[in-house]
């Protein structure tokens, strides 16, 4: 593209140099200097010195850490999963539905997320806590079907029993799906926005069922949104602290929770940034290895 | 609550500004320009206040600003740990804080505090003099004064429980609460009470008897409901939790909603803390900062303070004048025999800190 | 208009439907639990105890809290415009050209989606204490630079992202017929990319609104002593309890940016048409 005319290469440059210098200076430096910090080691209270020391890597490859790493990248999986399988219908109705609802149902993902993380947070504990509303209506539920049941002549169900639907790792992905839901929808409508719906047409024209067209012609054109989707739902989610600190029991801990601490009460800086940057590089491995995988799939896509 | 956000808005011509003009002229013709105001006048008008959320009374920075003309900006933190995060990497230019009594020794040692001239808080004669002697954490009261006081103990939900939990055996050891339990999920607040359930000061900590609470924690897991970050009253007060370990002034504040809570403090004793005053190295007014500081602990501000947010006042004076509701709640003021049996969490070095973190890191893991 | 809906017309299926209506049950219920609370006559959010505007009234009187709005606001529409253009550079930068350490930039600009929050807000703290010292004597709302920078550094990468997925479904011969057609790079960009990049910059718009909004940790870390938001004084103040204030302030926030939002897509529905 560089050498179509002179024009190009100014555009080039305009294009190239505001974001590339805007991540050099505002996000290289800054997160290089906490880079080097995990090289370092704490001297007295605030001081930290660059020795090169690979200690701080090394004590997180400690089992305790590894396992908090093996189950938080097993609870964002799951969340990530769930946000798919729940968010990509809705994506798919945005797309289908006309101009003016689609901006309305678009407002509606994103609504709730111009809400404070932190009251969200405590919305969902009212929701789910043993006198909250998801089991007053069970309650409420039971004791219905309960008197009708007497009325049936049945025996009565027995006395409700409140679920203990908070402090506990369940609670954690409830609460990890609902903050990032609108992560999943956004990308994946805009991967699929003008999906081409003669395409689908044909499909079923030529006798493929609904499921059949949905996974043979709509998915692999939202590839990229997926793909995209599920990085942004992930990484956060892996990155998710506050979640699993208020809807969390005791054994939900999550390895940015152990980062948190790090950098606050430990006052361990050198070893937060090497769990940090340990978190990041396995982030990028597992990027890396997605977009190995789907470049394949893209161009399969593009063969239909 | 203040005037003073606005200045942000609309730059430093705000009414707030022109109304300082005012109160200052106010304060000449009454003080006549005494030593106070002589040595107020070198710095700008100007104080930038760093403190908890509803932790000052609704007046406070308004009677300073009639009677020194200084503007207060007053900005929030919400955490002992982020304070010390933040003021770590330098102080972005607050004069005046508000750590709790170990960061006050954390941060004597990291060298972050300016020491107080006392001369210029002559209202250090209204905080009872308990306050003034026993403060480990800073002998001499050398870099902060005491703003409010708290115990530790147990809030409970009466009609649950059989007898009055007054043992930290019932939170640390016991599954008669199974699954109606929650704790601090702070190390340091909660190994601290492990370490004086097993018969030790809150001060012993050596790695051996943080392995041995740790195993006993490990094993009381199950028993648990949740580790809470400072809401346990939140907790206790919707029925989620029947026993929890929280601050006397959080549980006192339920209390007033709800007749079926009550608290006590152990009989192993528990720990103490203090929020306080200090000064932070590097802050841009320390001459208004030691003004405000003073006005704080006048008798008739403090009174007002703590009628709003219902903490133990280390303030003498204040407290004489407060109503009876106030300095007869057992749960604000303890009795004067529990309270011999606390004692003030030291500052146990970085090296107690870590050990103590990764012994949670460990209980918090499954 | 047939009773039975069209093959393509999944949104009129029941399956469908009950679908979307569950999603947004889910999304919505604690929400407006959450707003009814805020008309609660008590302290807490436990016990519905009347009715009450009092909670309000308190909020209209709590210039503090009024600040923060206005400063969470602000630094959220700064952020995404700046985010918007920054992130719709760096996509048709990775989209379009080929360069040297155009893997390297790539990675570099993934590297924001993935650094831990605490860990990005230690940088930021360290290099406005440090390196580039922000003063705080500066007027609003150039007092709110350093938040805005740090914020545009992790907002404008998601903004990259939704607009790269979109343009790998652009035909590049479309562009090329508008340049043979004679049209300069920026009239090929303006007229033919942009608007098929359109529903991706509105996603990231509304991306980075959100996170920039809703950013607590950075932000702390990155404030000076005049910079109270919107996040940061309901941090501290749930630290005492959630209370119905808590609630008000959070409904008012939400109401605030719906109303915004609203008159953005009429005013951007009146320029469309007016074409």
């Amino acid at each position: 593209m560089l050498n179509r005319d002179g024009q190009s290469r100014s555009t080039f440059w305009a294009t190239v140099l505001p974001p590339t210098l805007w991540v050099a200076v505002f996000f290289l430096v800054p997160l290089g200097i906490v880079w080097l910090y995990s090289f370092g080691q704490n001297e007295g209270l605030t001081g930290i010195s660059l020795t090169g020391t690979f200690a701080n890597y090394v004590r997180a490859f400690d089992p305790l850490y590894l396992q908090i790493f093996a189950k938080s990248i097993f609870v964002a999986g799951l969340t990530t999963l769930l946000c798919l399988i729940i968010g990509f219908p809705v994506a798919l109705a945005i797309v289908f539905a006309d101009e003016k609802s689609r901006t309305w149902l678009l407002m509606l993902v994103m609504l709730p997320f111009w809400t404070n993380l932190l009251i969200r947070t405590y919305a969902l504990i009212a929701v789910l806590r043993t006198e909250g509303f998801a089991n007053f209506t069970l309650e409420w539920l039971w004791n219905n079907a309960s008197g009708v049941m007497t009325f049936a002549g049945l025996a009565p169900l027995g006395d409700f029993q409140p679920l203990q639907l908070l402090y506990n790792n369940f609670a954690v992905v409830v609460g990890l799906v609902y903050v990032h839901l609108p992560f999943m929808v956004l990308p994946l409508y805009a991967a699929l926005d003008r999906l081409d719906k003669s395409l689908m047409e044909a499909s079923l024209d030529l006798g493929a069922g609904h499921l059949r067209t949905l996974f043979s012609i709509v998915v692999p054109l939202a590839m990229p949104g997926i793909v995209s989707g599920v990085i942004i739902t992930f990484v956060p989610a892996l990155g998710a602290y506050l979640t699993p600190d208020l809807l969390g029991g005791p054994d939900s801990q999550m390895i940015a929770n152990v980062i948190e601490r790090q950098f606050k009460r430990a006052n361990d800086w050198p070893f937060g940034a090497a769990l940090s940057f340990l978190l990041m590089y396995a982030t990028f491995i597992a990027i890396a290895m997605r977009s190995y995988l789907t470049r394949g799939k893209a161009v399969d896509a593009h063969g239909i | 609550m203040t005037d003073t956000s606005r200045k942000g808005l609309f730059g430093s011509a705000s009414r707030r500004s022109f109304l300082s003009g005012v109160g200052a002229a106010a304060v000449g013709l009454t003080f006549s320009g005494g030593k106070l105001g002589k040595a107020l006048a070198a710095e700008e008008k100007k104080l930038n206040f760093y403190n908890w959320d509803t932790y000052i009374g609704e007046t406070t920075l308004d009677t300073f600003q009639a009677a020194s003309g200084i503007d207060v900006n007053m900005s929030l933190f919400a955490t002992n740990d982020e304070l010390f995060a933040k003021l770590r990497a330098g102080n972005p230019g607050y004069d005046v804080i508000v750590p709790g009594s170990e960061f006050v020794e954390r941060m004597i040692t990291a060298d972050l505090l300016t020491p107080l001239e006392h001369s210029k808080i002559p209202n250090i004669k209204n905080v009872s003099k308990e306050f003034i002697d026993d403060a480990p954490y800073d002998p001499g009261r050398k870099f902060s004064l005491p703003y409010t006081w708290l115990v530790i103990g147990i809030g409970y939900r009466k009609s649950k429980v059989k007898e009055v939990p007054d043992s930290w055996k019932y939170v640390l050891d016991s599954d008669q609460y199974k699954g109606r339990i929650a704790v601090f999920s702070d190390a340091s607040e909660l190994y601290r009470h492990g370490f004086k359930y097993l018969g030790h000061s809150a001060n012993a900590g050596t790695p051996d008897l943080v392995k041995q609470v740790e195993a006993m924690l490990i094993k009381q897991k199950p028993n648990i409901k949740a580790f809470h970050e400072d809401n346990g009253q939140d907790l206790l007060l919707s029925g989620e939790v029947d026993v929890v370990m929280e601050y006397n002034g959080d549980i006192a504040q339920i209390m007033a909603e709800d007749d079926d809570i009550a608290f006590v403090v152990p009989k192993e004793g528990s720990l103490k803390q203090s929020d306080t005053l200090c000064i932070p190295k590097g802050a841009p007014h320390p001459e208004n900062a030691h003004a405000f500081i003073n006005h704080l602990l006048d008798a008739k501000v403090g009174a007002e303070i703590f009628h709003t947010i219902k903490f133990p006042s280390p303030n003498a004076a204040a407290t004489a004048i407060m109503d009876d509701a106030y300095k007869n709640n057992p749960a604000i003021f303890p009795p004067a025999d529990v309270l011999a049996k606390c004692e003030y969490p030291r500052y146990a070095g970085e090296e107690m800190t870590r050990l103590l973190d990764e012994s949670l890191t460990r209980l918090r893991a499954d | 208009m047939a009773d039975r809906p069209a093959p393509l017309e999944y949104n009129r299926t029941w399956p469908m439907r009950l679908w979307l209506g569950g999603v947004f049950f889910f999304l919505y219920a604690p929400l407006i639990a959450l707003m009814a609370f805020s008309f609660n006559d008590s302290k807490r959010t436990i016990v519905w105890r009347g009715f009450t505007f009092d909670h309000y009234k308190k909020l209209f009187n709590n210039n503090e809290l009024m600040l923060a709005f206005a400063n969470s606001l602000t630094i959220a529409f700064i952020t995404t415009l700046i985010s918007v253009v920054l992130g719709a550079l760096a996509a048709v930068m990775l989209w379009r050209f080929r360069f040297r350490f155009k893997g390297a930039i790539e990675g570099a600009l993934a590297l924001p989606i993935v650094v831990p929050e605490i860990c990005m807000g230690v940088a930021m703290l360290v290099f406005f204490a440090r390196v580039m010292p922000w003063p705080n004597d500066l007027i609003w709302p150039f007092s709110l630079g350093a938040i805005i920078i740090a914020h545009v550094s992790f907002c404008f990468p998601f903004v990259t992202m939704v607009v790269r997925a979109r343009l790998a479904s652009f035909n590049k011969e479309q562009e090329e017929a508008a340049r043979d057609l004679g049209a300069s790079d920026w009239e090929a960009f303006r007229d033919v990319l942009l608007p098929h990049m359109k529903p991706a910059l509105i996603a990231g718009a509304l991306l980075s609104f959100t996170l920039s909004l809703d950013d607590f940790v950075i932000t702390f870390f990155t404030s000076g002593p005049n910079t109270v938001t919107f996040p940061v004084k309901v941090y501290s103040m749930v630290r005492f309890s959630v209370t119905p204030e808590v609630n008000a302030a959070s409904t008012m926030l939400i109401v605030l940016t719906v109303v915004l939002m609203a008159l953005m897509m009429l005013g951007q529905r009146k320029s469309t048409t007016a074409k």
